[in-house]
């Protein structure tokens, strides 16, 4: 089957992303696709390439981009969520005059409606929520 | 039939009442993350009726130390188990 999940919770407040990315790596071993992640919210913090855990503890964003490269999961970040929250690619930093990006490849920017886009092209939508 | 999903404890939120009044005759019920606090058997009360279709996440239930304690109404499923669930339901439902 293919399956989107969708993470609203931060990462090391909640436990939704910790939650998600098992549920992700079980369904894929179970033999689905798990074709996007979308993150909404809080949970657009898990695309936060500035994230520096200890190193002894896990690494979502780095989980999660291991995710896009080994089974091509598309890591969408909802665009509205993530200028509020200070997430910010490399062309949105220049529109709006910051001295950086946090946001990089694989993760992309992408608007809300690709959400409903997400929710009739695939056959399952599993929320993760704080 | 429908999965629904809650992650709140019955002690610390009551949307598990809204996720009754919600429920289906043949909907599943999965307990995880803080929700498992509500397999216990001195909180299972809060989930009258819903024997056979009422889950709770093993390894939630073994990271509080709650895998023994967990009630004997409640099934105990691991990850694969879940996402097992999620192919028989229709579609899922979050309760947060």
């Amino acid at each position: 089957m293919r399956y989107a999940l969708l993470v609203l919770g931060g990462p090391y407040s909640h436990q939704a992303a910790h939650s998600a990315l098992r549920f992700a790596h079980a369904a894929i071993a179970r033999g689905h696709r798990v074709e996007t992640v979308f993150f909404y919210h809080d949970g657009v913090y898990n695309a936060s390439h500035l994230s520096a855990p200890p190193q002894d503890e896990p690494h979502l964003v780095d989980a999660w981009s291991e995710l896009r490269r080994t089974h091509g999961t598309a890591l969408q970040v909802c665009v509205a969520a993530a200028l509020r929250r200070g997430l910010l690619d490399a062309r949105e930093a220049e529109r709006h005059g910051k001295s950086g990006a946090s946001l990089e490849p694989p993760f992309e920017l992408t608007g809300l409606g690709q959400l409903l886009d997400i929710s009739q092209t695939h056959e399952r939508l599993i929320t993760f929520a704080p | 039939m429908l999965l629904h999903l809650l992650n709140r404890a019955p002690s610390s939120s009551p949307v598990h009442q809204d996720v009754l009044r919600a429920m289906g005759e043949e909907d599943g019920l999965m307990l995880i993350e803080d929700g498992v606090f509500g397999a216990v058997s001195a909180q299972v009360k809060h989930f009258p009726g819903l024997e056979g279709r009422l889950f709770a996440l093993r390894e939630d239930l073994e990271a509080r130390g709650l895998a023994g304690r967990c009630d004997a109404r409640v099934i105990i499923v691991d990850m694969d188990g879940f996402v097992a669930l999620t192919e028989d339901a229709q579609r899922t439902v979050s309760w947060f």
